[in-house]
């Protein structure tokens, strides 16, 4: 008996026993629904918080410090630890940009405490100092405007959030119309105003004036609530404002920025730096820790819906077996005019796994639309926002097809083997 | 020879003590025969025939159809076997209750993999031999008991087996219906040169046969070749 004729038989054994072959249809249903929902609310978690960590496009940049666990020790241990240090200096970069998968490494020059002028308002920020000519290699992008040239030193970034978070209105006017957007501002120039007291205890101020190129894509870092200057500008800035002249080679570099061809060797490079002792830190650490809790998250919500996926299946057991004592004599006659024990079998298994997959397949349809009910409800309820709240990937779809029809293979492989072995003459006798 | 059965015994165990049902029986049936088994109930006639058709394996002996030697073919051989060349016809008719007439008739021919729509061919044609061409697609409840045994013929039939056994055909039957149902097994017998092997208790319907063989007590009491 070759294996289409042997579905179409099964088929029609199904169907020949309609209400109970859909009522046992409907627990799949229930069972794979229940598990790909469930586990699609954990994809959806996963989604909207990864989606937002890694859409912001920083996955590619890896910020690198001086190894801060040595730094504590060498305190206690005296200057001898000082002397193994590994200074984040000129040399060091030189060495990060020669590991493979590296584009750029560029120190950063951090200043605090920076008052932006622009004309009406006031904002405390903090600026970043980077060396433009590394810019176009660190695949900063901007949403508005463009870049400084190398050369443009006097030019600057706005962060996204740079004016929103911690922004402050001097003017009498209301909040809503001072706000503006950091777009705005592109093509203007701005003060950068900081502050240090002399000797004399008196206040002193410095006034930079900058023009806005551009405003920078949101990183989803402290980038978008900096402005991005040239490293020269914010170092002289911040000689002017210690007096110390810090010697870059000597002391190093408190941070620098290292930028990846792709996220696929983001792991080998951090591999690479952390064995040069220095400290890294990447938006792929979070993901790969979030990964794997998500991953947690979504075994715990499939295995909950896995108990009705598992109340299905002895539902199944339960139909193929009654319709094993139903069927005896059906099974005697099939032996009788010439079915082999293995075409019985295999007919009982092809029924079982069709009302396994039959299930996930409608299981899937439903989970689906019950999936657009939740996301639609829940866009519903925080005022029209379309929301990922259940999410569900082909991936999903794919094992919840293969896992229902297994299910459904398996647990008509007992009854299957126990319809193969009556024998077909006291299987004709019975009634 | 085409049926050659040597010194054949069937034993059944019953608690501790084995019953001997079959007690050595020795037989030759030639090809085209219609050979009736008659016999009181509790002779062996229809262990006889279950042994015949691979369904009840011998407990010792020699059973040869054709060249095969089925008492020592194991359950996949024998239904492999009775797909073949064996037809079975049985008393209760033995229908598949939610199944059409037809598709009792092609359920034979499933397992023998033959296509949907030769196998429906074929089921019509075994039908309309049996005189239900306008019966096809009624269940067997729709049925009366005649048409279901004639049913059972047709599935019988339609795989063109070189035997056919049958244990009481006319055993539910009313007089006049079983003379119908053997006036068709003998019409059939003689147009196809098919051998059959009919188990019954009724004297009349052995009258139809070429050899009628009496069993008692598991044992062959006499042959007549009529």
């Amino acid at each position: 008996m070759n294996k289409q004729e042997l579905l179409l038989l099964a088929w029609e054994n199904l169907w020949r026993m309609k209400f109970r072959t859909i009522l046992t249809i409907i627990g799949v249903v229930i069972g794979t629904a229940s598990i790909i929902v469930m586990v699609s609310i954990g994809s959806g978690a996963q989604k909207s918080i990864v989606g937002e960590l890694s859409n912001i496009g920083s996955i590619t940049t890896l910020q690198v410090y001086p190894d801060l666990s040595s730094m504590g020790v060498s305190g206690i241990s005296g200057g001898k630890k000082d002397a193994d240090k590994i200074i984040l200096n000129d040399d060091a970069i030189d060495d990060l940009k020669r590991i493979d998968g590296v584009m750029a490494a560029t120190p950063v020059i951090s200043l605090s405490d920076v008052t932006m002028e622009t004309g009406r308002d006031e904002y405390s920020v903090s600026l970043m100092g980077l060396d433009y000519k590394a810019l176009d290699d660190m695949r900063y992008g901007t949403t508005d405007g463009k870049k400084p040239n190398a050369n443009e030193e006097s030019s600057v970034i706005l962060g996204q959030e740079v004016l929103s978070t911690f922004s402050y209105s001097s003017g009498a006017a209301s909040v809503e119309t001072t706000e503006i957007l950091p777009a705005d501002l592109i093509g203007k120039r701005i003060n950068l105003v900081v502050s240090r007291t002399n000797e004399a205890g008196e206040e002193e101020y410095r006034t930079e004036k900058v023009k806005v190129t551009g405003v920078l894509e949101a990183t989803g870092g402290s980038e978008d609530y900096s402005i991005i200057a040239s490293d020269q500008l914010v170092n002289d800035l911040n000689e002017w404002k210690t007096g110390i002249k810090i010697n870059f080679d000597k002391n190093g570099y408190s941070e620098v920025l290292v930028t990846v061809e792709d996220s696929s060797v983001v792991t080998t490079v951090t591999a690479e730096i952390e064995a040069m002792d220095f400290t890294v830190f990447s938006m792929q650490q979070i993901l790969d820790s979030m990964g794997s809790v998500f991953g947690m998250l979504q075994i715990l919500l499939g295995g909950i819906g896995g108990v009705a996926l598992l109340v299905a299946c002895i539902g199944i057991v339960n139909t193929m077996t009654m319709s094993i004592y139903e069927r005896t004599r059906e099974i005697g006659i099939m032996k009788v005019i010439g079915a082999s024990i293995n075409d019985i079998r295999d007919m009982f298994i092809a029924e079982s796994t069709m009302i396994g997959f039959i299930g996930g397949g409608i299981g899937v349809i439903i989970s689906v639309l019950i999936s657009l009910l939740i996301n639609l409800i829940a866009g519903l309820a925080l005022g029209g926002e379309s929301v990922t709240i259940s999410y569900i990937t082909p991936g999903l779809v794919i094992f919840a097809l293969i896992f229902s029809a297994l299910v459904g293979m398996l647990s008509g492989v007992r009854p299957a083997i126990k319809a193969a072995n009556l024998s077909s003459l006291d299987a004709i006798r019975s009634e | 020879m085409f049926i050659h059965i040597e010194d054949l015994k069937k034993d059944f165990i019953l608690g501790k003590k084995p019953i001997h049902i079959l007690k050595g029986i020795n037989l030759d049936i030639e090809q085209g025969e219609m050979v009736a088994l008659l016999g009181p109930s509790g002779s062996g006639k229809s262990t006889f025939l279950n042994v015949l058709g691979g369904l009840v394996p011998p407990t010792s002996g020699l059973v040869k159809i054709k060249d095969f030697e089925i008492s020592k073919m194991n359950e996949n051989e024998l239904c492999l076997f009775r797909r073949e060349h064996l037809g079975f016809i049985f008393q209760s008719y033995n229908l598949i209750p939610t199944m059409k007439a037809i598709e009792n008739v092609a359920l034979a021919l499933t397992f023998a993999g033959v296509k949907k729509d030769k196998r429906l061919s074929r089921a019509k044609e075994a039908l309309s031999i049996v005189g239900l061409a306008d019966r096809i697609d009624h269940k067997p409840n729709e049925l009366s008991g005649g048409q279901q045994q004639r049913v059972s013929i047709a599935r019988a039939l339609v795989n063109s087996p070189e035997i056919i056994l049958a244990d009481e055909p006319t055993g539910n039957l009313d007089s006049k219906t079983s003379e119908d149902i053997m006036e068709m097994i003998t019409k059939l017998n003689r147009e196809s040169n098919q051998t059959f092997v009919i188990v019954t208790h009724d004297p009349e319907a052995a009258q139809y046969c070429t050899k009628v063989i009496h069993m008692k007590d598991g044992v062959i009491e006499r042959t007549i070749n009529q």
